[in-house]
């Protein structure tokens, strides 16, 4: 199955997620940008979703600023891309194809980031991280900047 | 006309944080292997004293009163595993010419060698103490003729000789309890999944229930989220008091509060809110009249709720700040302004560190493996939504978007 179309990325994100807002669109390098608020358990959280047409898309917390646990098992912030000041979301196993372009990003990337923002909130409030997954040497994804 | 719509109660597992709530209440509860327990432990007691020559033919009546008699049973004060359990013993004949420290004696004679760990005589009733931490409380009474049904007086005496305290004291803890199940009726939303969580929690428990248990028989299981609200209330308040030697706010009188202000179909921690600010407001209201805080049994008002508790207007402001601390508190998670590490670290200090570990721990465990079978959804807000709750059919609502499996990845950084 091909890649969707930004169109179609657009209508979908809109039709599922009313909280989200489309704020910079580029038709010539087919790149969007959402943000949203969002509060899938117990904090209210504003999120930042881009994609660009060919790559990964890449979610980032705006607010409010995720909390670290120096000497957790997991590290002081688990399941995150680097830069440590400016960490995205890793919210899939590159390596098994869980996400691929003709995947709705309303449908996978925007849930999974509640799945972490979840995940996230029970590892600060009992050190153990539940949602499975694994880590893995850092390897950048395809994402606009 | 429309038919009325019944009350189903609210399922607390669906809100985060009524969820944190109802798992630290199911912290605090009687377990139902033991509430099993104890029931069969006072049906053994009553056997046991009704061979007994001088009770023979005299009890007549033996019920459960207090907190067994509400399904508000939480663990004992100071303590995350040990529970008291409250039994009345109606006596007729003889003893109703003794007088209240001779049928406490008399009591204790009868059950001195039952077989448990230690048998104590109180001041109003003789406790046995199992070697599992269960205690029974049995309470001798004496039925109050010509008064509402099973209106009695208890007895009071410190012993071990007779004083001029001794006397026969108001009570009607049945009256009370008929009362409190009335303002508290079934929601069958709540009790279903309260069950259901036990279930989950003790496979032998699942397998020992009748197929078709429902929640109104099903014995062990709170009710309605009022009951709720006083567990929690009354956990609280054992913190509150943990290192207090003194005379605390009554259970009963918390109860008697639970019953005047439930309300059909509030969640967990609006009626926790409810309950503490009206108890507050009452405090309050007091200490402008410059009074006690006074509370009754609402069947009988000669059976006062607050005869020993507060002896001071000290000790009323007191607990008047601590439902206010409380109230800011879980009005301040509902807002959703307390970081999930700072949030267990006050419910920690509230409800004690144990009990909200097991909760916390529980429910990571719980929201961890929805993730990862992808078995749960979100609303259209993002809100999370268990699949304790999509088996009330919340999942297939069009509004739900079900998540799809994935694995996390990355660094740890």
């Amino acid at each position: 199955m091909g890649a969707l179309s930004m169109k179609q990325q657009r209508a979908r994100m809109k039709a599922l997620w009313p909280g989200f807002a489309e704020r910079r669109i580029d038709f010539e390098q087919k790149s969007v940008r959402w943000v949203g608020h969002c509060r899938p358990q117990l904090m209210p959280y504003t999120l930042d979703v881009r994609y660009q047409l060919g790559g990964f898309p890449e979610v980032r917390v705006l607010k409010p600023e995720l909390i670290r646990l120096p000497g957790n098992a997991e590290g002081s912030l688990p399941h995150v891309y680097p830069p440590a000041v400016d960490p995205t979301l890793c919210l899939f196993d590159p390596a098994e194809n869980q996400w691929v372009s003709s995947m709705f990003i309303a449908e996978t990337t925007l849930p999974w980031a509640y799945d972490w923002i979840v995940c996230y909130e029970m590892w600060l409030m009992t050190g153990r991280w539940t949602g499975g997954g694994r880590h893995g040497p850092a390897r950048r994804m395809g994402v606009i900047s | 006309m429309n038919a009325p719509i019944a009350n189903q109660g609210r399922n607390p597992f669906d809100d985060p944080v009524d969820r944190i709530l109802a798992e630290i209440a199911l912290s605090t509860q009687l377990p139902p292997s033991l509430h099993r327990k104890a029931v069969d432990r006072y049906e053994a007691v009553r056997k046991y004293l009704e061979a007994d020559e001088a009770f023979n033919g005299d009890i007549e009546h033996f019920y459960p009163q207090g907190s067994m008699a509400i399904d508000g049973t939480i663990s004992t004060r100071g303590t995350d595993d040990e529970y008291d359990i409250d039994i009345v013993a109606q006596l007729g004949g003889r003893f109703r010419s003794m007088d209240p420290l001779s049928i406490l004696k008399e009591l204790e004679r009868a059950l001195k060698d039952y077989p448990v760990r230690k048998v104590v005589r109180q001041t109003r009733c003789v406790t046995l103490f199992y070697s599992d931490n269960m205690h029974l409380d049995v309470t001798p009474s004496l039925r109050a003729y010509g008064t509402a049904d099973r209106e009695s007086y208890i007895t009071h005496a410190k012993g071990p000789f007779a004083g001029a305290d001794d006397q026969f004291v108001d009570m009607n803890a049945y009256g009370f309890a008929e009362w409190y199940r009335a303002n508290t009726p079934l929601e069958p939303r709540l009790a279903r999944a309260f069950r259901d969580r036990w279930f989950a929690m003790d496979a032998a428990l699942a397998k020992a229930a009748e197929i078709d248990e429902v929640p109104e028989q099903c014995d062990f299981v709170v009710k309605n989220t009022a009951t709720l609200a006083l567990q929690l209330l009354k956990r609280y308040r054992n913190i509150c008091y943990a290192n207090y030697d003194g005379r605390i706010p009554l259970s009963v009188m918390l109860s008697y509060y639970a019953g005047v202000s439930a309300r059909p179909n509030m969640s967990l921690s609006d009626m926790l809110v409810r309950v503490a600010n009206w108890i507050k407001g009452d405090i309050d209201e007091a200490n402008r009249r410059g009074q006690l805080l006074h509370v009754a049994n609402p069947v009988t008002p000669d059976d006062v709720f607050t005869d020993r508790w507060p002896a001071s207007f000290a000790q009323q402001e007191e607990f008047s700040r601590h439902l206010e601390r409380l109230v800011v508190g879980v009005e301040t998670a509902k807002r959703g302004d307390v970081t999930p590490d700072k949030l267990t670290d006050w419910l920690r200090a509230q409800f004690g560190d144990r009990v909200v570990t097991m909760a916390v721990d529980r429910m990571a465990n719980m929201v961890g493996q929805s993730v990862q079978d992808a078995a749960h959804g979100y609303s259209r807000k993002g809100g999370l939504i268990l699949p304790v709750a999509a088996a009330t059919g919340l999942a297939v609502a069009p509004s739900v978007v079900r998540a799809s499996p994935h694995t996390f990845f990355g660094e740890r950084i």
